[in-house]
């Protein structure tokens, strides 16, 4: 079944606002890194936060409390619904899903939370931060301040949990009572993840992310959110698209590895499965760490020639977002029939990578792949026309 | 007649088949054993044993026994380091694979609400007194929420895609849910799912600050009720469709034949005291399953034994069934969060295996607010034939599931 996609929302370390990021990565910029410590930490660790000037929106009663992941989540699940013009009553709201992904959630009320446990005992736990720990903590918030009244979902994985709340949408709008499924993938940063990705050797300590790079110096965490509203096809207006409908042709299940070394075979088994189409460009995971490998190997092998942009260097890996930023990324490049360079990557590569902004007249399809760190992987087809 | 329909209206094109389950639990390992505590309305709720709590007003459990839990993991390195949560995991599996070795399922859905929490908060705490971090990548490396479900499907070299849903205490169920929509709607053949969860201190505490957890017995319904306990476990039941089941000649346990979900937005959580959103849930399962509500035979409750929740669950179940026998389970087991939705569709399935009434303990008198037939303290023969199992999280998740004996 293929699902139109009716909007979208982006809030990144770049801003917020769809066309606003995607011209700023069209000029080759990168987000700036800011170094985050912890009293009780001997390292330091550069990350890419979202400026609070691409909060706008993100004022509402429900979200006094909460955690940036949620405002987050809001700024762009609102601007995805905007975006297509559509605005939730009574009516549709129950017709419409809500489905987030999500990788460490809230992990900064967790910290403050269990901090106050581990400093001064059970007794002075905050019952007004627990609730905000708990993973279903954003989509509860947006779902309150849209109205919605009907399915909600929050699936927690790695990085290809982004494009798994994707295939799950399609298995939910298969129900035809359901007009749209708003998906949404966010995260935040904080000291304690880049502490524990440092422990595995997948963080580097300052900028660059350098993409398909042999030597795999590593990633460097950020954070923000995707949305994107999906629409039934038969149902969804050219207008309402602004264009060309894009549609996500075929969610492909993914599946799980056990070892680093087994994650290119399922890469290469997702790519042989989604392409069986003429496929004109690969929105890449790659991030500077292993993943760079499994998926330079199978594009390599089932698509040497497709043309392969990855946006990590810009915007860094944010884990619970990144697929939602990645599906993002695919539709502007076929809607804009352009993509944006990819920065810092090695000149000897056998991909085709472009250091420069490249023409893609009559792109009609790109395949999103996605390696999570933590033995996920997953992609999806999407086209133009 | 009219063709069933899904949760919200979707034509069906297969009926759902529980070919096989696994379970373990406060109540047993296993489903002989979670029978006959049922049946023996076994009290399976002790004094926390896995870290302290003499600053929390509460200081029970339902926990499952380390000394079984870990007894067969055996001597690999491997084995050693994988968190309790996987070793539940394994568990549940095994007894599925036992029953249906030959299910192969095209897709995984799990519900947890906490992962490999405990994990993280040994890393946290070792970092934060400078103490030793020697097992950190270790705690790092099993600490995400798909793990266990990759362990134990790993362990069984199952390699199926897994899809993990944490709606809090809604998970369960929505995972099983969500499963039985898919194999219903004709896009998958066979799927695995059900829930998870390991008591850790942090949640532990976090139920215990807002006062939701009690230092008493868990009342579900009573009229003196003050709390829940908190429990753990896994369950998992194999979904598939019934014809393709029936054509392999595997054993039909029982049949999904409805799902309900709905969001009150209410408060984070609390649930709308109407008891609009349980209410939700119900009827859209009823409705999903095409069947009157005055089919319904029992209802397993969510019943946590707060004030709140019980209340407007009770409500719910009042206004749309009439008289129905009600227990909640978790007064024997406390409640295990994601894996609660799980356990108590295998809880449900028993008493439609097996023809009996679960009881709600601990019970003395009703809510005054309330007109429930309360499975009180003992099960019960009874003539079941479908059965609903309710489960209400944090956020204003609801979600129910309707459950059939099954007649060729």
């Amino acid at each position: 079944m293929s699902l139109a996609i009716a909007g979208m929302g982006w809030v990144t370390p770049l801003g917020s606002g769809i066309d606003s990021v995607w011209e700023e990565l069209l000029d080759g910029h990168e987000a700036s890194a800011t170094t985050i410590s912890e009293k009780f930490g001997d390292r330091s660790y550069s990350v890419f936060r979202v400026p609070e000037s691409a909060m706008a929106g993100s004022a509402h009663p429900r979200l006094r409390r909460a955690s940036v992941i949620s405002r987050f989540a809001a700024v762009a699940g609102l601007d995805a619904l905007r975006g297509a013009g559509v605005e939730l009553g009574s009516q549709n709201a129950e017709r419409t899903a809500l489905i987030f992904a999500i990788s460490n959630g809230g992990v900064i009320y967790t910290k403050r939370f269990y901090s106050d446990i581990v400093d001064a005992g059970a007794q002075s736990a905050s019952p007004l931060l627990f609730p905000e720990t708990v993973y279903n903590a954003p989509a509860s918030h947006l779902a309150a301040i849209l109205g919605i009244t009907g399915a909600s979902y929050t699936l927690v994985g790695d990085g290809a949990v982004g494009l798994a709340a994707i295939k799950m949408a399609e298995d939910l709008m298969a129900n035809e009572t359901l007009d749209h499924c708003l998906v949404v993938g966010t995260e935040e940063v904080d000291w304690l993840v880049c502490d524990a990705y440092r422990r595995w050797r997948l963080v580097r300590t300052a900028p660059p992310i350098e993409p398909f790079s042999e030597q795999q110096r590593g990633m460097l965490l950020s954070e923000g959110a995707g949305a994107i509203l999906l629409a039934r096809l038969p149902r969804h207006s050219l207008a309402e698209a602004g264009g060309s409908p894009l549609t996500i042709e075929c969610a492909h299940p993914g599946g799980c590895f056990t070892k680093r070394a087994e994650a290119a075979r399922i890469v290469k088994r997702i790519l042989t499965d989604l392409g069986q189409r003429e496929i004109d460009l690969v929105i890449s995971s790659a991030n500077g760490t292993f993943v760079d490998q499994a998926e330079c190997s199978a594009l390599e092998q089932i698509i040497p020639e497709t043309l392969v942009y990855t946006a990590k260097p810009a915007l860094g890996e944010s884990i619970g977002a990144a697929g939602l930023w990645q599906v993002i990324l695919a539709a502007k490049a076929l809607r804009c029939a352009e993509l944006p360079p990819v920065l810092h990557a090695p000149a000897a590569i056998t991909l085709r990578l472009s250091s420069s902004r490249t023409s893609l007249s009559e792109a009609q399809r790109a395949i999103v792949l996605s390696c999570g760190l933590n033995q996920q992987a997953a992609g999806l087809r999407l086209a133009i026309g | 007649m009219v063709e069933p329909s899904n949760a919200n209206g979707r034509k069906a094109t297969a009926r759902v088949a529980v070919v096989a389950a696994g379970v373990v639990s406060p109540l047993g390992f296993g489903l002989n054993e979670t029978r006959n505590s049922l049946r023996k309305s076994r009290d399976c709720v002790g004094p926390v044993t896995r870290f302290s709590v003499a600053q929390c007003r509460c200081k029970t459990a339902g926990q499952v026994s380390d000394d079984r839990l870990l007894a067969n993991r055996g001597e690999a390195p491997r084995s050693q380091r994988l968190h309790r949560a996987s070793h539940m995991m394994i568990q549940a599996l095994k007894e599925v694979v036992a029953q249906a070795p030959q299910f192969e399922p095209d897709l995984t859905v799990i519900g947890t609400t906490s992962g490999g929490m405990s994990y993280g908060e040994h890393y946290y705490r070792s970092l934060r007194q400078a103490a030793d971090l020697r097992h950190a990548p270790t705690w790092i490396a099993n600490y995400p929420a798909q793990k266990p479900v990759m362990d134990a499907q790993e362990f069984f070299g199952i390699a199926s895609p897994c899809q993990v849903i944490a709606n809090a205490c809604a998970s369960g169920t929505n995972a099983i849910g969500h499963a039985f929509e898919c194999v219903r709607s004709g896009r998958y053949e066979r799927v695995l799912a059900g829930g998870y969860d390991a008591i850790s201190e942090l949640v532990f505490t976090g139920f215990d600050s807002l006062q939701a957890s009690t230092p008493e017995k868990c009342r579900p319904f009573d009229r003196n009720r003050s709390g829940m306990v908190l429990g753990e476990g896994a369950a998992l039941l194999a979904l598939e469709n019934l014809d393709g089941a029936h054509k392999r000649g595997a054993p039909i346990l029982a049949e999904i034949i409805g799902y309900g979900i709905s969001t009150d937005n209410f408060h984070i959580t609390q649930p709308d005291p109407s008891g609009v959103g349980p209410r939700q849930a119900m009827e859209r399962a009823v409705e999903s399953a095409d069947i009157l509500a005055g089919e319904v035979d029992y209802v397993n409750a969510h019943g946590t034994a707060t004030v709140f929740n019980d209340a407007a669950e009770g409500k719910g179940i009042q206004t749309l069934f009439n008289g129905v026998p009600v227990s909640s389970t978790k007064s024997m087991m406390g409640h295990s969060l994601g894996a609660a939705g799980a356990i108590e569709a295998i809880v449900c399935l028993l008493a439609l295996q097996h023809q009996f009434l679960p009881p709600n303990i601990n019970f003395a008198a009703l809510d005054d607010d309330l007109n429930l037939n309360i499975v009180a303290n003992d099960a019960r023969p009874a003539v079941l034939r479908t059965v609903l199992s309710n489960s209400f999280g944090f956020g204003g998740t609801n979600a129910s599931i309707l459950i059939r004996k099954f007649e060729a």
